[in-house]
């Protein structure tokens, strides 16, 4: 396998790094690094087929653009979306290729493993670092001896596989990108798939201020530390169960059930109030004048002083 | 504690600082805490070198001090995100958990095997650890640190640190695939060889073990010399089928040797282990609610924490006990005592009751 077609299937390696040196980041190349992103998050794990030799360069690019689109963008969902995708890609490429190209793409990331009398040998920390946390690779399930765990050809493209998705949802920040990124990072935001199951609020239902959490949660946005605090008290001072708060909080982009459902139960045990209008704006959360005092109050007001508020 | 007694131990306490032996490696990118109501009342704290930190500590004489696990570039600066965290030790702390104020002294014993087991046969074999990249300190009170200071386990983060201690404490360990039955007519129960690695190797050692010392405890089958040298001859080539006991029911009887493998005492509530930014009792320095040093120890075996962690005094001190204290062995006395009582101890000792709350300084 030449260079290029290396760096085409391994878009993280040093060859690729090699090539897009060359290369200008063009509005096309921009595109395409876009539609990567779409990729992911449609979950499509195929990689496109490119022949020529400018067709390969610019997709090998592309994987860098949509690391800078993603780096300015700052939404974990759409970057582990992105690696987890661009790790099931580098696996399939993985399972055609023979062990010497395996162990080629495993030292990218300092992968070596040891061949000793027809059985494979990882280090420990190295063995821990890339394993998934499966029972088949658990390692109380495994035959570990003297800082080495036995595994075979396919636990090796898994554990570069995971070394893949590690890398790539690595991405360095980016602070003020072309103008070209910061449209098509709107436009992905607009083509984030909205969530048809567990929120479904209107105009009306609930105060401006908590109809716009809820709408961020819904494009799968992040929520700072206060907003999700003042949004779980809301929640359950209305009355919705830990369940239905769950569900929505699975929404954002860094949910951890056990830690949401923690904070939930804790919430409830200490029996926190929903804070008063002036602290969420002190939060910086407020986005009308109802004047209620406490958003709880929005459901006491008459429907035509809502519409009042709303307009 | 009364201010008069506080002030007597500080002075105790910075008696032993001007002249104890430390030894903690890069010092200077460790961040330290220091308490005196709690373990930790501030942290943050850095030293340059270990003078700056022995100046410290005779001045101030707080009643615990610790240090990081951790490695940073600016181990002083606050919040956390600012110290550029570089690495940690690995940490593993083994704790014995008993009733009552004094319930744990008399158990100390007990958590060595364990020590021993985590350090030899989980550390130096499994892990392939090198002997001089471990530490084992007492730690002061209830139990033992151990310290890895392996430069390949530095950079790991806290899942996998987790995935290490869940290891250790065979956690998801499920001896059951350990074993595969032949297509073969009979079938053959097929298992691991005792110079495997790993939990499969310890079954096989642990389960020929107790069939050499305490055969009965399988099945009373084993009694019999011929039946148990047929098994564990068939152990030994990994053929678990040497047997006439029924092979579903071995694999049930094996469950409490399984039981017996991993190192259960590791305490993972405290989340020791895999928390990066954890701080460890300094090795070498005292426990402010015993009195004890939480020495470095070499020798396990005979390491006796109420001997050999007492610190060094020839001068006696007379205390009045406020409570009853049950008996126990210390610097090589067994005593105990009542409400009321009046004693001339030696320094050490009268020191240890006072921490614990049994006991004020005397005053005629």
């Amino acid at each position: 396998m030449d260079d290029l077609d290396f760096a085409l299937k391994y878009p993280f390696s040093s060859e690729a790094k090699q090539i897009v040196q060359n290369i200008h980041l063009t509005d096309r190349v921009l595109e395409l690094g876009a539609e990567r992103i779409k990729k992911a998050l449609r979950g499509e794990s195929k990689a496109r087929v490119v022949l020529n030799q400018e067709g390969k360069k610019e997709d090998i690019a592309s994987f860098a653009a949509a690391r800078m689109i993603l780096g300015f963008m700052k939404n974990t969902f759409l970057t582990n979306k992105f690696a987890v995708n661009e790790s099931k890609v580098v696996r399939s490429h993985l399972d055609k290729e023979d062990k010497k190209t395996v162990e080629r793409v495993a030292a990218r990331f300092d992968i070596f493993p040891e061949n000793r009398n027809n059985t494979m040998l990882l280090d420990l920390p190295t063995y821990v670092r890339f394993s998934v946390r499966s029972p088949y690779y658990r390692l109380v399930n495994r035959k570990l001896t003297n800082g080495f765990v036995e595994i075979n050809d396919n636990d090796l493209r898994r554990l570069v596989e995971e070394a893949v998705r590690k890398h790539t949802e690595d991405i360095p920040v980016v602070r003020d990108p072309p103008k070209q990124v910061k449209h098509i990072a709107e436009r992905i935001i607009e083509e984030l798939p909205k969530s048809e199951t567990t929120i479904n609020a209107k105009e009306g239902d609930h105060p401006p201020c908590i109809l716009n959490l809820l709408e961020s949660a819904k494009k799968h946005q992040n929520l700072n530390h206060s907003a999700r605090w003042y949004l779980a008290t809301y929640l359950n001072a209305i009355g919705m169960g830990e369940d239905a708060i769950t569900g929505i909080y699975a929404q954002l982009p860094d949910f951890n059930e056990k830690t949401t459902r923690y904070q939930i139960k804790h919430l409830r045990r200490k029996g926190y109030n929903v804070p008063s209008c002036s602290t969420v704006m002190s939060y910086g959360l407020c986005v009308a004048s109802c004047r209620t005092g406490n958003p709880v109050r929005w459901h006491k007001l008459s429907e035509s002083r809502k519409k009042e508020i709303l307009k | 504690m009364r201010p008069e007694d506080l002030k007597k131990i500080k002075q105790i306490f910075a008696a032993y600082y001007e002249i104890a032996e430390f030894s903690i490696p890069s010092l200077e990118q460790r961040e330290f805490g220091v308490g005196n109501v709690k373990k930790i009342d501030a942290r943050h704290l850095d030293f340059a070198n270990l003078s700056a930190f022995r100046t410290y500590l005779c001045n101030n004489t707080p009643l615990f001090v610790s240090h990081s696990a951790a490695y940073y570039g600016f181990p002083g600066a606050t919040p956390m995100q600012k110290k550029q965290w570089k690495g940690a030790d690995l940490i593993f702390d083994l704790d014995i958990h008993a009733e009552g104020r004094y319930g744990a002294y008399p158990k100390l014993d007990e958590i060595k095997e364990d020590l021993q087991r985590l350090v030899n046969d989980f550390l130096l074999n499994d892990f392939g650890i090198k002997r001089e990249h471990i530490t084992t300190v007492f730690s002061g009170n209830r139990g033992y640190h151990v310290h890895v200071r392996d430069p390949a386990y530095i950079a790991l983060g806290g899942d996998e640190r987790r995935e290490l201690v869940d290891y250790i404490m065979g956690q998801g360990l499920n001896y059951g695939d350990f074993f595969r039955f032949t297509d073969t007519s009979p079938k053959k129960l097929m298992g691991p060889v005792p110079e495997e690695g790993g939990y499969r190797g310890r079954l096989a050692r642990k389960t020929i073990q107790v069939l050499e010392n305490k055969p009965t405890r399988l099945s009373r089958l084993f009694s019999k010399k011929e039946k148990r040298d047929f098994f564990v001859g068939g152990i030994r080539e990994g053929n678990w089928s040497k047997t006439s006991l029924k092979l579903n029911d071995l694999l049930s009887r094996l469950q409490a040797v399984a039981e017996s493998l991993p190192v259960s005492s590791v305490n993972t509530d405290a989340g020791v282990t895999q928390d990066l930014s954890k701080l460890i009792r300094v090795p070498n320095s005292i426990h402010g609610e015993t009195g004890l040093v939480a020495k470095i120890v070499k020798d396990v075996d005979s390491f006796q924490p109420l001997r050999d962690a007492l610190l060094e005094s020839p001068t006696e001190i007379k205390i009045k006990f406020l409570e009853d204290v049950p008996e126990l062995a210390i610097k090589d006395e067994t005593t105990g005592f009542r409400k009321g009582d009046v004693r001339e101890l030696s320094q050490p000792v009268a020191l240890f009751y006072i921490l614990k709350g049994s006991a004020e300084l005397y005053k005629n």
